[in-house]
Parts: structure tokens; C-alpha cells; sequence
């Protein structure tokens, strides 16, 4: 498994700071971060076949070094079911991207399970601040974060009493606590993940930001299921 | 701050010897004034013949340089143009001073090219001579039992202890002042100025390590290195209280402060995230600072929510008991055992023996007043115990015992000293304003927390509240 000097050098060595989704998960999981894992297909029956290992329903996303915002150009897909609608899709994305996204190298699509349903969407991030260094953001997804800015922050590293507060700062916690068909969030997995973005920003001073973007946040576990790690300038 | 850097700012701090170097009679030898009552032997060092026979005349010994003091000077303050300022500073570092400040201003904060470079030059030289420099663009150095001050105007005496450290020299001067009429005893304050050599963090580590002050307070615009002061501020704010109150909070103050002590503004939401994580406390006025401070230093420490009030009329316990309810606190129902304690002196019709207690005209001399708090602090169902105080209510009704409000004040201290819960006393602006100010004065003289409003009154127990049970988690007390 790569740890994140070969990934971030060979991102530099390509004149790259920001990470590929692909990139940026394996980062996560080498620190044991529950993540989706993507699979990069380059043609439609690769992808059937991925996902047919998988099981369905699946995520298709665009793999392109050049595109951080996928859902923009037309290269976010959820939901998939079948065989028959991978290959609909796979092309279909193809062409748009390469139409939004003009000049784009595309690596070709990424395959991956769909987060299973009933998790509460949350988002954690990391920013270097130029007076504080590495500080922590936590928020619900969606929305809340968008709209609301609904976000508790605390300055790396967070011990395990910032980790517990700044979820529960946040005005929307309730939603983390249980209501209609939501179970209560895991607290424990929540504020482990938080520790672990931590120790990932404190020890590694080359990332500059980081999002994992949504969270999906269970009774019994949490997973990220997209992300991305951008590195610092120099 | 190393350890030699430490002992020389003490030196600085309990000076033997101090020399102002540069005061002038334009501006009235306000550094010359500032020192005058030390327990210090003081030089001028002053090369204007216009300005010399004044400085004669107060029978300060004047000088041409530092290097011509006989002595070791120990605290250095310096009002000399900006062009000036080095060669100053060479002096004080060839002459082993302990500490020098520059109220001499016109450096980064102009964000001009000339202050930017005469800056870069003032910080190449103090930190090759590991130099302790206060400033520059600063009020200088207050420490209230060896008589060196912001200003002339500042009380000094024995017994302070908060420590205070600001960004504005203004905010050091009279956060002094104000606190000596809010019953608080400042020790030491700090204006920092551009602090380019003795940093915000180096003075928050500074503040922490003295035994003299309990409490620390500050107000700060910004600071050089964030990561620095994050980390001092969690290892000082669990020895002791840090109060901060941060100017530049929205984008139109964040400008004024870059313009005022060259500092790049901060994004308040991570100010905010810093105080809540370390266990500060935030406030968001020279008021809520004052008040704050009151409710750590005379209040006894307390975590719970539950009011016992005693108000005098009906108006004000509807509105007191908003204020308190607004800030997650609450004002519970008495036991049946308190209920029939109070029953028998609360008598009025249209009163209430209930919590809050609505006195009314029931209370009719000390006594009674002692009899009722004793009531409120008995109860198992209170945490905190506080009396409304409209003092033209109750002083018409003392008057008939032949009693007044500082009698009222001594019954308040005596119940202070024998109760096991916080106490405060709020004494509103429903009043003669006049009389009011001197009631308030009298009341934190005498060591009890007086609030000036509902709100500040909840507000600054609150924040209290919230303080003492962070500390708690944190398991640290």
C-alpha cells in the first residue's frame, strides 16, 4: 500500500497539488479510515464486471487528474442497479465530461459501492492556517453545511474532549442523535475519525486542505465516501 | 522566553534603577510622571536643552546617554523619534538593560515602506542580543506594588493580582483605572504594542508563571505566531483563569486593527474554537470584562444552574429572572421547608415568598434581609445565590430602622463570609444614577460582585459557570 510520501511525491512529480479521490482514500485507509473504495475502470464491460463483484448498487465517477469538482462536469453517478444501466452510463459520462470539462485527461471511470442508506451526512475537513497551522472543521453534509455554515472548528491536534465538543457545538446535532427513520450516530467511530484527520494533519505538514465530503455516519460505523486531499504549494 | 531573557524582564518589572530616555515638556514629562512614586531610583536621559530645566526641576538627575548612568539600569522607557530608536536600543543592549519600552510609535503599523524597514531593523538587532523589548508603539509597563505605570493617572499599591496583557495601550491604561473602581486590583499590565521581540505568547507564558496573579485578562487583535499562543494558552488557561477579549471580530474591525498595530486580522470563528477548546473565557466587552472578572475573583467557584433570587418588586423578578433563563440558567421552585421559612417575613400582599423572591416591602432592615438569603441558601434546590438591589426601594424602608445602605452592605459581606454558595449582588439602572455608581462602588469595595444589569449579571455568571465546568472536564480541578 502507498503511504502518502510516494502518493504526494508522485502527485509533484506530475506538477499536481490536489490528490485523486483514488489517491486521497488510499491515504485514509492506510490510517484506517472506513472509506468506499473506488475502482478504476476504463471501459464499460470493465466496469460491469467491477460491479458485478461489488454487488450492486454502485457509484460511477470520472477519474481525471484535472476535474476536482466531478459532480460539475457531469461525472458523479449514483445509484446505479443493473449492467445494462452501467453501460448506458459509462459512455454517456464519457462524452459529457469530455464536452464540460474541455481538454481534461481522463484516466477513465471509477466503480464504487454505493454507501448503504440511513446514514447521516456529515462533513470533516482540514485548512492550514496561516496563524493557527493545521485546524479541524466538522459539520453536517448538504445544506447545512453550504447554506447554514453550520461548522464547529478546533486547532489541531484535537484531544478527545475537542473531538466530542465540537460535534456536539454544531445546531444541527440533534440530527446525529436519532430522528424518524435515522438511527443515532456512533459517536465513538465519529470522534475517532476526527482523531485520526488529527494526527493525519499534524503529522503530515505537506497537506495544505483536506474534505471528506460526504461522511456517512451509522449506528454501527462511518464511512467516507468521497474525498480529497490537496497539498501545499510548495 | 529563555531563562536569561525571564530573569531580565523580571529585573525589568522590580527595577532598581530606571531611565526615561527622551520625555519632553511638551507632553508634560509623562514618563518622567509615570515612574516619579516607584521604588526606584529614576534618571532622565535627555540631550534638549529646552526640555533639560524642567526634568532639573522635579530633581531628576539627567544624563547625556544610558552609557552615563553610574549604575545598572534595569527598565528603560523610551520617547525618542523613530529615526532614533536604534541607536537608543544599541545603548540599552551595550549597557545590559533588562527590558526597554518604546512608546516611540511610526514602525509596521504605518504599513509604510520607512516604519516597515525601521522595524525589520529593531527585530534584527533584538533578537541577535536576545534583547527584551516592550513595543515598540506601546503604553509600556504597568506593576502596581513597585509604582511603574501606563500612566500617571494608574493607582499603585500593594495586593493585585490579575495580570493583564494588551494589544491597544489604551486598553492597558484603563483597564487599570476602571478595574480599581470595579473593586478589582490589577497587578500588572502589559501594553504590548507591535510586540516584535516579547510576543503575545511569550507574555501569556509570563503572566502564567507569576505567583502573584490568579486571574489573567487580555485584549488582543492578533498574534504572530497563532500555533505558538494555542499552545501556551491550553497549558496556562489550566493553572488559571485567561479572560480574552478580542478586537478586529468582524471584516470592518479586522481592518482597523491591521491599520492600528500591524497585526493581519484573524478569522474569529477560529479565535472562538481556540478560547472554547482551551477553557478560556471570551468576552466581547471592556464591560463583560469587567463584570467576568468580578464573578471569578469575589464569587465562590461553582458548576450548577440554579438561581435563588431575591428581588424587590414584581417587575424586577419577572425581568431577572428573563436574564438569567436566557443564559441556561434557571431559577427552580424552594422546598416546602424554605416555603414555610419564608412565608413569615416575606408578608406583603403582592409579594411572593417563591423563587425569585419578591420582597416588596418585607424588607425592613438587615436583619431581615440576612434572614432571607439565609432562607434562599439553605435550600437544597439553589446553586448561586443573588439579591436585586433597587437601592431607593430599600434604602426609604432601612431609614426607618435607622439603618442605610452600608449597613445593608455590612449584612451583605457578613452573609457572604458565612455562605457555602456564590453570591451577587445586581443594582440596575432604575435608579439615581449617581447614588447607584457609589452603592456599586461600596459593594465590590467590600469585595462582593456587583452587575450593573440583568444581563451582565447572568451573563457574567454564566460565562463563570461554563469556565469552571470546562475546567472540570478537562480534569484539571
Amino acid at each position: 500500500m502507498s503511504s502518502f510520501a510516494d502518493i504526494s511525491s508522485t502527485a509533484r512529480a506530475e506538477n499536481r497539488v490536489i490528490l485523486t479521490e483514488q489517491e486521497s482514500k488510499t491515504v485514509l485507509k492506510a490510517i484506517n479510515i472506513p472509506i468506499t473504495e473506488p475502482v478504476l475502470a476504463t471501459n464499460s464491460k470493465e466496469a460491469a464486471n467491477i460491479s458485478s463483484d461489488m454487488g450492486f448498487p454502485v457509484a460511477l465517477k470520472i477519474a481525471s487528474q484535472d476535474i476536482t469538482h466531478k459532480s460539475d462536469v457531469g461525472g458523479v453517478r449514483l445509484g446505479i442497479d443493473s449492467q445494462e444501466e452501467i453501460a448506458e452510463v459509462f459512455d454517456q459520462m464519457i462524452n459529457t465530461v469530455k464536452k464540460e470539462a474541455k481538454g481534461s485527461s481522463i484516466d477513465g471511470i471509477t466503480v464504487q459501492p454505493m454507501a448503504p442508506p440511513g446514514g447521516v451526512e456529515v462533513i470533516i475537513g482540514v485548512t492550514r492556517d496561516h496563524q493557527f497551522g493545521p485546524v479541524i472543521m466538522f459539520g453536517l453534509g448538504g445544506i447545512a453545511v453550504e447554506i447554514l455554515q453550520d461548522v464547529s472548528f478546533r486547532i489541531a491536534p484535537l484531544t478527545p474532549v475537542d473531538a466530542e465538543e465540537m460535534i456536539k457545538e454544531i445546531k444541527g446535532y440533534k440530527m446525529l442523535t436519532g430522528y424518524r427513520s435515522f438511527k443515532p450516530a456512533n459517536m465513538d467511530k465519529l470522534k475517532d475519525l476526527l482523531l485520526k484527520v488529527s494526527d493525519l494533519a499534524m503529522q503530515e505538514s505537506e497537506i495544505s486542505e483536506m474534505d471528506l465530503n460526504p461522511v456517512f455516519a451509522y449506528e454501527n460505523e462511518v464511512v467516507a465516501a468521497d474525498a480529497r486531499i490537496i497539498l501545499t504549494d510548495s | 522566553m529563555d531563562k536569561e531573557r525571564k530573569a531580565n524582564l523580571d529585573r525589568a518589572l522590580n527595577p532598581k534603577v530606571i531611565a526615561v530616555v527622551g520625555d519632553k515638556k511638551i507632553t508634560d514629562y509623562m514618563w518622567l510622571k509615570s515612574v516619579k512614586d516607584a521604588k526606584a531610583k529614576v534618571y532622565s536621559v535627555q540631550i534638549d536643552e529646552n526640555d533639560i530645566p524642567g526634568i532639573e526641576e522635579m530633581g531628576i538627575d539627567n544624563r547625556k546617554s544610558i552609557s552615563d548612568i553610574p549604575e545598572q539600569v534595569d527598565y528603560a522607557i523610551i520617547a525618542v523619534p523613530r529615526p532614533v530608536l536604534p541607536f537608543i536600543l544599541a545603548d540599552c543592549i551595550k549597557n545590559n538593560v533588562g527590558a526597554a519600552a518604546a512608546f516611540t510609535s511610526g514602525f509596521a503599523e504605518t504599513g509604510e515602506p520607512e516604519g516597515i524597514e525601521l522595524q525589520e531593523k529593531i527585530i534584527q538587532m533584538t533578537s541577535e542580543a536576545n534583547f527584551n523589548l516592550v513595543g515598540p508603539n506601546c503604553m509600556c509597563m504597568y506593576h502596581a506594588k513597585v509604582g511603574i505605570r501606563n500612566t500617571a493617572d494608574q493607582w499603585i499599591g500593594e495586593g493585585g493580582n490579575i495580570g493583564f496583557m494588551s494589544n491597544s495601550g489604551t486598553h492597558a491604561t484603563n483597564f487599570v483605572i476602571r478595574a480599581r473602581s470595579n473593586g478589582l486590583y490589577p497587578a500588572k499590565s502589559i501594553s504590548m504594542g507591535n510586540s516584535i521581540s516579547i510576543d503575545q505568547g511569550d507574555w501569556l507564558e509570563y503572566l502564567g508563571d507569576d505567583p502573584d496573579i490568579e486571574v489573567i485578562g487580555m485584549y488582543i487583535e492578533g498574534t504572530r505566531d497563532g500555533r505558538k499562543f494555542f499552545e501556551t494558552l491550553r497549558e496556562v488557561a489550566q493553572k488559571k483563569p485567561v479572560v480574552i477579549w478580542k478586537g478586529g471580530q468582524t471584516k470592518e474591525g479586522a481592518r482597523a486593527a491591521a491599520s492600528h498595530t500591524g497585526h493581519l486580522a484573524s478569522d474569529m470563528a477560529l479565535w472562538d474554537a481556540m478560547i472554547r477548546q482551551t477553557g478560556a473565557i471570551r468576552v466581547d466587552t471592556q464591560d463583560e470584562l469587567m463584570d467576568t472578572m468580578k464573578a471569578l475573583l469575589m464569587m465562590k467557584p461553582f458548576t450548577g444552574e440554579n438561581m435563588g433570587i431575591i428581588a424587590q418588586t414584581g417587575g424586577q423578578s419577572v425581568l431577572v429572572s428573563d436574564a438569567f433563563g436566557s443564559e441556561e440558567l434557571k431559577v427552580p421552585a424552594l422546598t416546602e421547608t424554605t416555603h414555610e421559612r419564608l412565608r413569615p417575613i416575606v408578608t406583603v400582599v403582592g409579594g411572593s415568598y417563591k423563587n425569585p423572591l419578591d420582597v416588596s416591602g418585607s424588607l425592613t432592615s438587615v436583619e431581615r434581609a440576612t434572614e432571607m438569603l439565609n432562607g434562599l441558601h439553605d435550600d437544597p434546590n439553589t446553586d448561586i445565590i443573588v439579591m436585586e438591589s433597587s437601592i431607593g426601594f430599600i434604602q426609604r424602608r432601612l431609614e426607618k430602622q435607622g439603618q442605610g445602605l452600608d449597613t445593608l452592605i455590612e449584612g451583605l459581606k457578613s452573609f457572604q463570609e458565612s455562605s457555602k454558595k456564590p453570591f451577587g449582588v445586581i443594582a440596575t439602572w432604575n435608579q439615581n444614577e449617581g447614588e447607584l455608581a457609589d452603592f456599586r462602588k461600596k459593594v465590590s469595595d467590600a469585595g462582593i460582585a456587583v452587575f450593573p444589569t440583568f444581563q451582565a449579571g447572568a451573563g457574567a455568571i454564566r460565562k463563570v459557570r461554563d469556565y469552571y465546568r470546562k475546567q472540570e472536564t478537562l480534569g484539571t480541578k
